[in-house]
């Protein structure tokens, strides 16, 4: 079963995205903030990170950062997955190499499953 | 010189006002949106029966909250898409979309609108459907404004068209939609794609608006590479937009 790391603040949407991912068939870890985020992310076994950029300690650019630099998990995919949307996070998000961003309000769940499929070639 | 430098300093005083102002505007918008998020998540998983069975009463009631839902994230980007116009700050998702589909995709969420008030409302296709080139959600935003507003000014019994036509040479197809409704008088016109204008005769008949759709209309139409403009009697209006095609 492929793993799915979920970093996002907002404890309900995170329950949300958690069961959904859970439901279509991966295995889910979660963490609330970004110092739990940059611990979680050497768990050799994830498959697809869903990053939220405004956290607690680190923020999403930083945890992105970190996944492009360090040689084991410099090739998963990472969706940030954000409310904001201004020119300045998307350009730093995609120079940081996120494999995609995705405005939370504009998706369902449904919308954000075909893509994790898609992304993880279900 | 006096006068000179305390413009200038009054200058960067207002600047620093804007961008305050900016901030706050995106700040607001960011939490208004994770709100409105959890809302819309909540009430698909209602929806999808996630969390048990949904009578037909309590899914027509749904359907408004989800349909009220989708409108307040549309408009929060407006408000977002009018703070950042300058900037061109949306990020473009252009694809190849069926424009016949998008349209009457639009016509049968207004469904109701069109049956309360008896409107005739025509959609003239032809099979040769264009693919237009652009940024779905964005078009989708800005058909659904143009088509609610010939909704909210025609007038009981009156009638709306919808016509697309293909222009092959420039590589772009022109729709049109056309009312028989309130009109725009002749000393508004230069006023009606602006920030926060509402024309009077538009207030008296539809009370509540922002003033902000057609302002973000014609910037999503730019920002797909496309043109909008209209024409206005006062027995109707029809508005034109271009965009390119596949």
């Amino acid at each position: 079963m492929k793993k799915v790391l979920i970093i996002e603040d907002d404890e309900f949407l995170q329950g949300l995205e958690a069961a959904k991912i859970k439901k279509s068939g991966y295995d889910v870890i979660a963490a609330q903030n970004g110092e739990d985020g940059m611990r979680r992310i050497s768990d050799p076994k994830i498959d697809l990170v869903l990053l939220d950029l405004l956290l607690p300690n680190f923020d999403g650019f930083q945890i992105l950062k970190k996944i492009r630099e360090t040689e084991a998990t410099k090739n998963i995919p990472v969706i940030v997955f954000s409310n904001l949307s201004e020119k300045k996070d998307l350009d730093r998000a995609t120079e940081l190499g996120a494999t995609r961003f995705m405005i939370k309000s504009n998706f369902s769940l449904e919308e954000l499953i075909e893509y994790i499929d898609k992304t993880l070639k279900k | 010189m006096d006068d000179i430098n305390k413009l200038k300093a009054e200058n960067e005083e207002l600047k620093k006002i804007n961008e305050s102002k900016s901030d706050l505007i995106s700040i607001t918008a960011h939490k208004l949106r994770t709100y409105l998020t959890a809302l819309k998540w909540t009430l698909r998983m209602f929806l999808n029966k996630d969390l048990g069975d949904v009578s037909n009463e309590q899914k027509k009631y749904l359907d408004v909250l989800i349909e009220n839902n989708e409108k307040s994230i549309s408009l929060v980007n407006n408000i977002l898409d009018s703070n950042n116009t300058n900037d061109n700050s949306t990020l473009l998702n252009i694809k190849s979309v069926n424009i016949i589909e998008l349209l009457e995709k639009i016509i049968s969420i207004f469904s109701g609108e069109i049956k309360n008030k008896k409107l005739n409302l025509v959609l003239n296709k032809n099979d040769d459907a264009p693919q237009v080139k652009c940024d779905e959600e964005m078009i989708t935003a800005v058909f659904e404004n143009l088509i609610e507003n010939a909704i909210k000014y025609s007038h009981n019994n009156g009638s709306i068209i919808l016509s697309i036509k293909r222009d092959t040479e420039e590589k772009r197809v022109l729709i049109s939609i056309e009312d028989n409704g309130i009109g725009i008088k002749e000393e508004d016109t230069p006023k009606i794609f602006g920030k926060y204008f509402r024309a009077p005769n538009a207030i008296e008949k539809e009370s509540n608006g922002s003033g902000l759709g057609l302002f973000a209309t014609k910037s999503f139409v730019e920002k797909n590479k496309g043109s909008i403009w209209f024409e206005s009697t006062k027995n109707g209006t029809t508005f034109f937009v271009r965009l390119p095609i596949d």
